[in-house]
């Protein structure tokens, strides 16, 4: 047998209290590797951030679990889940991402401050991150100074700093036009190819899911396909 | 943590600068308070003391109503060498006071009688400071000092003769002519129309009573050794009777002044402590639903519930901190301008129907109320910032994010 996946969704169905009463996902299972630049492709409404947050333990799945490296997620407490996306996940969001009265780099830097690692240490590794993702120069201004897309390249700065072991992004290109859109992928592209970050990301944009080397389909909810280049 | 606590505050200035101005004008507005009542009391204390009562007084042991001794320590030798031995005892006197007449011959008029000992009493009060015509008693002179309204009402001028009568203490009544020698205005009705001065032995004649006296009145160096020197006095003179009595027995009325005057402080103080905590509530909320988004992407990132309630506590602190800093400034500006200038206060005139009190107060700090004041106000906005804490706290990360 083969080593456990790096995460695993086993018959995950999630129905909202307040919701229209039909699952919002149903039944879903699915493994990611380390390593995978996945996409997860369905239209508006289809299930995709419920899916991406119920994996990123943002939200607790009505029936079926989330394993990570073979281990269910399911058993944490509220505390410890927040110690584990410390320590093991990355997110990006679709806009509004960074803390608006702290600079790129303390924003690059703030898992670092919650892991309580040294001024000096955290800061030098912020700006070594913010060089990748090509910010170094604006590391010192806030976001409301910087662009939509450099706004993203901060946030995918702060989502790796920590070396997690994997990034979650729902939708990190839908407010961003698409040479903006291409450039940041080509960013997230490059971080998994030459430095080994696995990506997940949702898109409903043909040409973001283009870039993917897996695409994940969700229709209604339901896994409706999953092709690899 | 502190940093962001700290910017946060500062993203909605105006929102923070209106939170933090209201701590500090209900901060120095409850210092003024305390500050103007401390004050009012310490006057009380040291006009009542200073002109009428004394820290200290020696009466008879078994008399019941110590502001009108009815009964006389028949030999007050024992009593005066305990005050002479007394470390702490500054001056002396003893004293007769009984109600009776005063006539002159155009009218009467019913007044306290107060038989002093000339010399030592300008030593124990400060009723010779008021004289605004003539002079203080003399020892061995027949005299007679009162208010210039009543001088007015009985028609007497300086030098004239009046005649003072009083029940002696066979029954019979005495009398004894005095010549008007000085004339005084305090300010208060009581001590201007209601109180005349004669020397003691002048009033022992009227009464028949020999050397005998109804109470000597004490003063000590500092005042607030009253108890303790009472204590003390007491024990020396445990065999004598006699009691020894501090101007908190004499003149119950002042506590109970003071009583009413700091609860009503604390109400005013309850109120305010109200007003800035709901400011800072409000505040909190409105923020807090601004950044709800926020604190998703926090506790997305890692940050665990009860970090982000201390991050909202911390803010709370910052506000509360700096609106105590800047109260306490604003205080003490306040309070030594009043101090430097002073307050004219219609009170005075009120309190000043029964003693003489100035109309114009200098204000003194009371360092330890306004620094519990002070750490109310920060206390406060701490509580006040607990329900909005725990709030943030219990957002559900997945909801928190959906929010915009
Ligand atoms: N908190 C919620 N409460 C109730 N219903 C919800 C909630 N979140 C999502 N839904 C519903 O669940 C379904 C899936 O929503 P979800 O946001 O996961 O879709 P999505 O694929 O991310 O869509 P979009 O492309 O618009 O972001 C939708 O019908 C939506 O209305
Ligand atoms: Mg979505």
């Amino acid at each position: 047998m083969s080593e456990a996946p790096l995460i695993e969704t086993r018959g995950v169905t999630k129905v909202y209290d307040h919701g229209p009463g039909a699952a919002a996902v149903e039944d879903f299972s699915i493994e990611f590797h380390a390593g995978d630049f996945a996409a997860i492709a369905g239209p508006s409404g289809s299930g995709k951030s419920t899916l991406l947050n119920i994996i990123g333990t943002l939200d607790k799945p009505t029936a079926g679990e989330v394993l990570y490296e073979g281990g269910g997620v399911s058993g944490l407490a509220v505390e410890e889940l927040s110690d584990f996306r410390l320590r093991s996940l990355g997110f990006v969001f679709q806009a509004y991402n960074l803390i608006p009265v702290l600079t790129a780099v303390e924003n690059a830097e703030y898992p670092l401050v919650l892991q309580g690692a040294a001024r000096a240490e955290r800061r030098r590794r912020a700006l070594e991150v913010l060089g990748w993702v090509g910010i170094e120069d604006l590391a010192h201004r806030r976001p409301d100074r910087l662009s939509g897309g450099q706004q993203q390249r901060v946030a995918v700065a702060r989502a790796i700093v920590h070396g997690p072991k994997v990034v979650l992004a729902d939708e990190p290109t839908a407010n961003l036009d698409s040479k903006t859109a291409a450039s940041l992928l080509d960013l997230m592209e490059s971080l998994n190819r030459e430095r080994g970050v696995t990506f997940i990301f949702s898109s409903h944009d043909p040409a973001v899911l283009g870039r993917a080397r897996r695409v994940v389909q969700i229709r209604d909810g339901r896994l409706a396909g999953d092709s690899s280049k | 943590m502190l940093t962001l606590a700290w910017r946060n505050v500062w993203r909605n200035r105006r929102r923070s600068l209106i939170t933090i101005a209201s701590l500090a004008f209900g901060l120095s507005a409850i210092m003024f308070g305390q500050s103007l009542l401390k004050t009012l009391q310490s006057q009380l204390i040291e006009k009542s003391t200073g002109t009428i009562t004394g820290h200290l007084q020696i009466q008879h042991r078994n008399i019941k109503d110590y502001k009108f001794p009815e009964r006389y320590i028949d030999d007050p030798g024992p009593a005066e060498a305990a005050l002479k031995a007394h470390p702490r005892v500054k001056s002396f006197g003893k004293r007769i006071h009984v109600t009776g007449l005063v006539s002159s011959p155009v009218t009467s008029s019913g007044v306290l009688i107060a038989g002093v000992e000339p010399s030592r009493e300008s030593r124990v009060t400060s009723l010779s400071s008021y004289l605004t015509q003539g002079a203080y008693l003399k020892d061995g002179a027949h005299g007679v000092v009162m208010g210039e309204k009543l001088a007015q009402k009985l028609d007497l001028r300086l030098g004239e003769k009046a005649v003072v009568m009083a029940q002696a203490v066979d029954g019979s009544m005495g009398a004894e002519a005095v010549r008007l020698v000085g004339l005084y205005r305090t300010g208060s009705t009581i001590f201007d129309t209601q109180i005349i001065y004669v020397p003691l032995a002048t009033l022992q004649e009227v009464l028949g009573v020999g050397g005998k006296v109804n109470h000597i009145v004490v003063r000590i160096d500092d005042i607030m050794e009253t108890d303790a020197a009472r204590r003390e006095l007491a024990e020396t003179l445990g065999n004598q009777p006699v009691q020894v009595l501090s101007w908190k027995n004499v003149d119950r009325e002042i506590l109970g002044i003071q009583r009413f005057q700091n609860g009503l402080l604390k109400v005013v103080l309850v109120v305010v402590f109200l007003i800035v905590a709901l400011g800072i509530l409000n505040t909190l909320l409105m923020s807090l639903f601004e950044r709800v988004r926020e604190f998703g992407v926090l506790m997305a990132m890692g940050a665990r519930p009860s970090w982000v309630m201390r991050l909202v506590l911390f803010e709370a602190a910052s506000l509360g901190l700096v609106g105590a800093v800047l109260g306490l400034v604003l205080g003490a500006a306040i309070i030594a301008h009043y101090g430097r200038c002073g307050l004219h206060l219609p009170l005075g005139e009120a309190v000043s129907y029964f003693l003489p009190f100035p109309s114009t107060l200098y204000l003194r700090p009371a360092w330890a109320s306004h620094a519990g004041a002070a750490l109310c106000v920060m206390a406060t906005s701490f509580l006040a910032a607990l329900p909005p804490a725990l709030r943030a706290g219990g957002l559900k990360p997945a909801e928190a994010l959906r929010h915009v």
